[in-house]
């Protein structure tokens, strides 16, 4: 009688795991069933922002193929975003769609169980394709698993921007080796140029830039090194990194109080021609592409790459990318319903997003991108030149060490610590954390 | 009255509402961090009992230190700023200044009304020294003392001094009305007696108004010390607790260690702490009160 129950209870689990399978299945070349479903989305962009506008136009699209479909949007500020979506995981009450920070903060949503493999899921729906496999990598190297969990809402690639114009008033070339880098500041601070602009007070436009001469001299994997103890902060390389950043302060490179000014502050000192060069992402465009923002107009606004220390460590090739702010599905949320709804939004986004903005969000798009801007077309054939990448310099970091690393960076630009005593804070935090 | 204060039933009428609505919101939650404070991780995620490992942790923090030594030193520059230069306003007004006495008034009391974040924003305009030289800056220059420009909330060794001066500009003139208010209270024989034997200028005020005004310099003491202590917003919004953590309190590493680190255990034994400086504070600027 027990082995007849037990045998009952095993079948029976089985159907059920069958069944809870075929979730997943549901949605794969099939017409849409047109499910009952409001998705609940938090965002960190208004819905006629950036990517919100994005995020509301696809999903107004799928309200056409699927008028049983509804959506709530959410709004809250990307500075407390990873309080919110903590506060939410705690009372398990993650909206069903929600953008978050790739890197460390994910690893913790993932090691809790709450959110969906996504990379299993486009699988399962046959949509692998329409992500771009270099967006794909650089979100599996950033969450260090063999599979994604999350959609990219971004395929950026990071460097310095010079004035055309100040380049030009001074005779300097644009710099291929970190030497010649070096001169170009130089001549341009001894004719009177401010060579950097930098956001100082938002800490991470200067942190870049160690982060920059820390992977030229180091490779790749420095920092995720450091952050699994093969290797210490305090170590030579990353010290000379701080050091770096710290002589061009003294040298005055970056003008007065450089720990005042913002990103957007310094953006605006380049496109004004206040200041020869500034470190940005290709987000930057946007403001490059806004007449009335660029002084410097059409053409007066250049990109080039991290120059090269060694080629054997970090080649011409390699550049600093990331996918933005990253969107994560709910684990208990997710059902039928949404992997329609999220087929939907893979399929659709890349294009969407070339034919709205001229951006690419790491999806394929098979949209004409000749209609784009000069600025986002320097963009597409820098991406286009990348044959790997590196990430940020706290992007193997935890939130701990992560701020350390960049409030210390504002005592490290006035001289109040040393390049060893900042590398030192970073470890502390890093060992703090552990505890 | 008095049948009525004899009525234990009565007194429980008037005191039991308010003791549940004081214990809801005010001791609950401090007991609450107490529990909270044995624990590790954020509750939901990683919440798992821990001892008194964040006890520990706080005498090895290097972080928590430096908070609770700028916190010290704001407390100590604001509070007296604010009290010491609400006093000498109110003195102003009462003896000194004969005309506009209400507009300046108005003037002097107007920051207080203003929100923390269009102060911060002003006073982040003041201190500018790049794309373009604020105010305070324009006017070193113009008066041909370039030497002393510089990134005044940039540096570490400037940007408490600017928030503490931000801070006792906003708040200086509240403490003038409450002192100026206490001062018209002082009877006029008073003052007339007193300088008929002899006392003027500062032995007036040490011998005759400062031990009048006193309970309401401790008044004062203790509601500048309960703003002071929770120093958050201003900072915030002046210099975001930067450079580095030369301006950040222990309410703002509080919020980081809870919130952005995800450690709420930890963070429960900072608002203890926090709890425990306004407790002894409260009592030692209690003990002046109580010497005669």
């Amino acid at each position: 009688m027990k082995k007849k129950l037990l045998a009952t209870m095993l079948s029976a689990s089985m159907i059920m795991t069958m069944a809870a399978g075929s979730v997943s299945l549901a949605a794969e070349n099939t017409e849409d069933p047109q499910l009952e479903k409001t998705i609940k989305i938090l965002s960190i962009w208004a819905e006629d922002n950036d990517n919100g506008v994005l995020i509301k136009s696809i999903c107004d699209q799928y309200k056409e193929i699927n008028p049983n479909f509804n959506y709530e949007y959410e709004l809250v500020s990307a500075d407390n975003l990873k309080q919110k979506v903590a506060t939410l995981a705690a009372s398990n009450d993650l909206p069903d769609i929600f953008v978050y920070e790739a890197g460390k903060p994910i690893v913790e949503l993932i090691e809790a169980d709450k959110i969906v493999d996504v990379g299993a899921e486009l699988k399962t729906l046959g949509i692998e394709d329409n992500l771009n496999p270099s967006a794909v990598a650089l979100l599996k190297n950033l969450s260090g698993t063999d599979t994604i969990y999350d959609l990219p809402l971004g395929h950026n690639v990071e460097g310095f921007w010079y004035n055309k114009a100040l380049f030009e008033e001074a005779g300097v070339e644009v710099p291929n080796t970190w030497d010649e880098f070096e001169d170009v500041l130089k001549t341009l601070s001894d004719k009177g140029i401010q060579p950097l602009a930098a956001g100082g007070s938002d800490k991470w436009g200067v942190t870049r830039l160690i982060n920059a001469y820390a992977v030229r001299t180091m490779g790749a994997d420095a920092l995720s090194k450091a952050d699994q103890g093969e290797a210490s902060y305090t170590d030579e390389g990353y010290v000379a990194a701080a050091q770096k950043i710290q002589d061009w302060a003294t040298a005055g490179y970056f003008g007065e109080g450089v720990t005042t000014v913002d990103m957007n502050t310094a953006g605006t000192m380049l496109m004004s021609g206040d200041a020869a060069i500034f470190y940005n992402g290709s987000w930057f465009t946007s403001n490059l592409n806004n007449e009335s923002e660029n002084l410097a107009g059409a053409d007066g606004i250049g990109f080039f790459n991290v120059p090269v220390v060694d080629e054997t460590i970090s080649p011409a090739d390699e550049y600093s990318m990331n996918c933005g702010n990253i969107l994560c599905f709910s684990k208990d949320k997710y059902d039928e319903a949404s992997s329609y709804f999220l087929k939907y939004f893979v399929e659709n986004i890349g294009n969407e997003a070339m034919e709205k903005q001229g951006s690419l969000k790491g999806y394929t798009y098979d949209v004409s991108d000749d209609s784009v801007s000069g600025y986002t077309k320097v963009v597409l054939d820098e991406i286009g030149k990348a044959q790997s990448a590196f990430t940020w310099w706290e992007a193997t970091m935890n939130s701990e060490t992560s701020t350390v690393a960049q409030e210390n960076v504002q005592t490290l630009l006035n001289g109040d610590m040393t390049a060893l005593e900042y590398m030192e804070s970073i470890q502390d935090a890093h060992d703090m954390s552990a505890l | 009255m008095k049948n009525v204060l004899a009525n234990k039933k009565a007194i429980a009428l008037f005191v039991v509402p308010a003791l549940v609505l004081y214990t809801a919101i005010v001791a609950l939650p401090v007991v609450w961090s107490l529990y909270y404070s044995l624990y590790s991780g954020s509750p939901g995620l990683k919440w798992e009992f821990c001892g008194l490992d964040n006890y520990k942790m706080l005498f090895n923090d290097k972080n928590f230190k430096a908070a609770l030594i700028v916190n010290v030193k704001y407390i100590a520059v604001v509070m007296f700023g604010q009290v010491g230069l609400g006093l000498l306003l109110a003195l102003m007004f009462k003896f000194w200044l004969k005309k506009f006495k209400t507009i300046v008034r108005t003037l002097v009391f107007f920051p207080v009304v203003l929100p923390t974040v269009a102060v911060g924003q002003l006073f982040a305009k003041i201190y500018e020294i790049q794309p373009n030289y604020g105010l305070l800056n324009s006017l070193l220059d113009g008066i041909g003392l370039k030497s002393l420009v510089q990134p005044w909330i940039g540096q570490a060794s400037t940007a408490l001094g600017s928030l503490c001066v931000m801070d006792i500009w906003v708040a200086m003139g509240f403490y003038s009305v409450i002192f100026y208010g206490a001062l018209l209270d002082i009877s006029e024989d008073v003052v007339e007696a007193a300088r008929i034997d002899g006392a003027h200028g500062f032995s007036l005020f040490r011998y005759v108004l400062a031990p009048l005004l006193r309970p309401v310099i401790i008044t004062s003491l203790v509601f500048s010390f309960s703003g002071t202590v929770k120093m958050f917003e201003s900072a915030l919004a002046l210099t975001n607790g930067g450079p580095g953590n030369a301006t950040k309190s222990l309410s703002m590493y509080m919020y980081n260690v809870s919130f952005s680190y995800s450690k709420v255990g930890y963070g429960s034994v900072i608002a203890i702490v926090i709890f425990l400086i306004c407790v002894i504070g409260a009592t030692i600027i209690g003990k002046f009160d109580k010497k005669d």
